[in-house]
């Protein structure tokens, strides 16, 4: 049986499809804060009615932001606690990255074969090549997917943690720490005060590389210049836990309370719990990053493919070919002598090294 | 390493590509990889249904993997065994790719 029950949002939408105790959610446009709670509503409902096995489709998505998969993981929860399944199929690059880093990847229907394919292409073939391009440079630098998956570590460490009421990560970049994700901005105001005194648990444990315990801000002796401004703000206890990478700290996941003796033993568990992923998190991104196969070949590709569609406009203009005869006339040049067809692209473009080269037509 | 099936020539079955394909030793990541570098415009999951015949590659997109291929077999030191579609004689805008301008 397919029943289609459409609900459009803003710029998203969910389409359901039944098939016995089996659900179908395809997922289409954009989760982020505005529309997450629409999302968040409609699995829920599924799950309320009894469907045990959930599928989320993916394909149609284009963005989806830590809010989502903050759905996701309740949800996952939830069906894991009643016995049910979910399976999350087709996801974007992005979206797929953002998963894997975030310790979703068991849920994603895996073929090994298809895995750099996966985290290389965009599986909806609607997109365009130049939003595919603005993925992979958004994954291999690091940003979009790691911001996510940092916001989503520091959502899920305040709902989690017992007494937290803010959550952030300070990461040393360049030898300073700063901010790189945080519950609110009174947490950032926690964290930069603890830069600018140069002392704190956040300081502390991103230098010692263990962790700090200030269970009441009112006896702390340790940090005299940032304690009193940790008052002010209303926080009352602390707990840092360090961030390593290679047994290096490199940071600290920063858990804020205007409680004193907030943390109790399991909260103080949970937090190394979040530490730990959040460093496997940031392990993932410096594995990728410095990942050959990956980064340099992707980096590569995008260059070889410049200096190809360059030299196809070099002969399109200089000889006056259409656009796939002059692919076809490299590719043949490549063949006669056995060099690769970059080298011979990489050679007409040369060619006119001493001419100039058509200037872009940029926009301001 | 396997062997390649040399009866390929015109219209054969294009599954044919995915012989070549393991006899040249690549994943399909990798050979997509490939094909992108080469200016290949299709995804991956499209680069597999061309792979196995499920749909049918424009000449040029055809080309493009033959020549991933090629390129691959002259690293492997043999020549280049896979057919192209187009011959030089003509060309054949197949699709409308032109949009970005």
């Amino acid at each position: 049986m397919v029943v289609a029950g459409d609900l459009p949002l803003s710029d998203f939408s969910v389409g359901a499809s039944f098939a016995g105790n089996e659900v179908v959610l395809s997922l289409t446009g954009e989760v982020d804060a505005l529309t997450a709670p629409e999302f968040g509503a409609f699995f829920e409902t599924m799950i309320d009615r009894g469907h045990g096995a959930v599928v989320l489709d993916l394909a149609g998505l284009r963005f989806m932001d830590a809010s989502g998969l903050a759905v996701i993981s309740h949800g996952a929860a939830r069906l894991a606690a009643a016995g049910g399944s979910l399976q999350i199929r087709t996801p974007a690059a992005l979206i797929r990255k953002m998963l894997e880093l975030t310790g979703f990847s068991a849920l994603l229907q895996r073929d090994g074969e298809r895995d750099l394919e996966s985290v290389l292409a965009v599986a909806s073939g609607s997109s365009g090549l130049a939003q595919d391009t603005r993925h992979f440079t958004g994954i291999y630098s690091g940003s979009e997917a790691v911001d996510g998956a940092l916001r989503l570590a520091v959502t899920l460490a305040h709902a989690v943690v017992g007494g937290a009421d803010g959550v952030s990560v300070s990461l040393r970049r360049l030898g300073k720490l700063s901010t790189v994700a945080a519950t609110d901005e009174t947490i950032s105001h926690m964290d930069a005060n603890q830069y600018e005194t140069g002392e704190g648990p956040c300081v502390d444990a991103s230098t010692e590389g263990h962790w700090f315990h200030a269970a009441s801000l009112d006896d702390e002796t340790r940090w005299p210049a940032f304690t009193p401004r940790a008052l002010s703000l209303g926080i009352r206890s602390i707990l840092s836990s360090p961030l390593r990478v290679q047994d290096r700290p490199v940071g600290a996941l920063n858990i804020y309370s205007r409680t004193p003796l907030a943390f109790t033993q399991s909260g103080q568990e949970m937090a190394a719990l979040f530490a730990t992923e959040t460093s496997s998190i940031l392990k993932g991104i410096e594995t990728e990053v410095g990942d050959e196969h990956l980064s340099l070949r992707l980096r590569g590709a995008l260059r070889t493919r410049e200096v190809i569609a360059q030299a196809q406009g070099v002969l399109m203009e200089r000889d006056g070919m259409a656009e796939r005869a002059a692919y076809a006339a490299l590719r043949r040049s490549s063949l006669d002598d056995g060099s690769p067809l970059q080298e011979r692209a990489a050679e007409v473009v040369m060619s006119t090294r001493r001419s100039q080269f058509r200037p872009d037509d940029d926009r301001a | 390493m396997t062997t390649v099936p040399d009866d390929v020539a015109g219209d054969h079955p294009v599954d044919v590509l995915d012989a070549f394909r393991r006899g040249a030793d690549l994943s399909h990541g990798e050979l997509w990889l490939r094909y992108f570098e080469l200016g290949g415009m299709s995804t991956g999951l499209e680069l597999e249904a061309y792979l196995f015949g499920a749909l049918r590659p424009s000449r040029h997109d055809h080309d493009v993997i033959a020549h991933a291929l090629n390129e691959r077999f002259v690293e492997l030191g043999g020549n280049h065994p896979v057919p192209y579609a187009d011959d030089g004689s003509d060309s054949d805008d197949d699709d409308a790719a032109a949009a970005a301008t």
